[in-house]
């Protein structure tokens, strides 16, 4: 799952205001991003990568329930610094949501501890086993993130002066199509 | 791919523009 990642963080900017976009969006996906460079350094790894849902994924860090939480817990508290606590506990809620997310889809191979410590039962409701119903659930969550985002964005931009309104729509149809062209391209394995 | 072009896009893109909009402030609450 990658683009309902970015519609959630989208509908939770709608609730949360104040919490900056960028990093609402860099939130959801952080546990992918640490990810990367250990899927670089052979520590994590993919099976049969490529189509979408077919992946079995051995993120056993990363993505493992504790480690996800300490990941989100120190991204919430580093955010909190600039941005204060609020905002460091909602971008903290949010990188966790990517677990959260996740959890629906992938094929039972997140751990609980990381590194699958003591060889614990790995968790995964595995929807990618119905790809059409993954892409289905993305889809229903880009377009309501988009489309709350959208909202809200055009709400503030109109009570700030009508000059700023063309420009949150601009934006608001950016979300969606960027959603939806993120959510086309994995879908075709790309 | 789909992942990169997603992270460039919502996050450096459609993050920095957002940015642009008369959002409250995370500290003080005003716009």
């Amino acid at each position: 799952m990658i683009a309902g990642h970015f519609g959630l963080a989208a509908g939770v900017k709608s609730r949360q205001p104040e919490v900056p976009l960028w990093a609402l969006m860099l939130a959801t996906v952080w546990l992918d991003v640490v990810f990367a460079p250990l899927l670089v350094a052979g520590i994590e790894t993919i099976e049969t990568p490529g189509s979408y849902g077919a992946a079995v994924i051995h993120a056993d860090y990363t993505h493992s329930l504790v480690g996800a939480a300490l990941i989100a817990a120190l991204f919430g508290l580093v955010a909190a610094r600039p941005w204060g606590r609020r905002a460091g506990m909602v971008l903290g809620a949010v990188v966790f949501s990517h677990w959260l997310l996740d959890l629906v889809v992938h094929r039972g191979d997140m751990p609980i501890l990381p590194g699958n410590a003591g060889g614990l039962p790995k968790l995964g409701f595995g929807l990618w086993r119905v790809p059409a119903a993954a892409i289905a659930v993305e889809l229903v969550l880009v377009i309501t993130g988009a489309v709350l985002y959208w909202r809200e964005a055009a709400q503030v931009s109109h009570d700030a002066g009508d000059r700023r309104a063309g420009r949150a729509h601009r934006l608001g149809a950016a979300v969606l199509i960027a959603g939806l062209a993120t959510l086309a391209l994995d879908a075709l394995g790309i | 791919m789909a992942f990169f072009v997603g992270l460039v896009v919502f996050v450096v893109i459609i993050g920095v523009l957002d940015t642009r909009l008369p959002w409250p402030d995370p500290r003080s609450g005003r716009r």
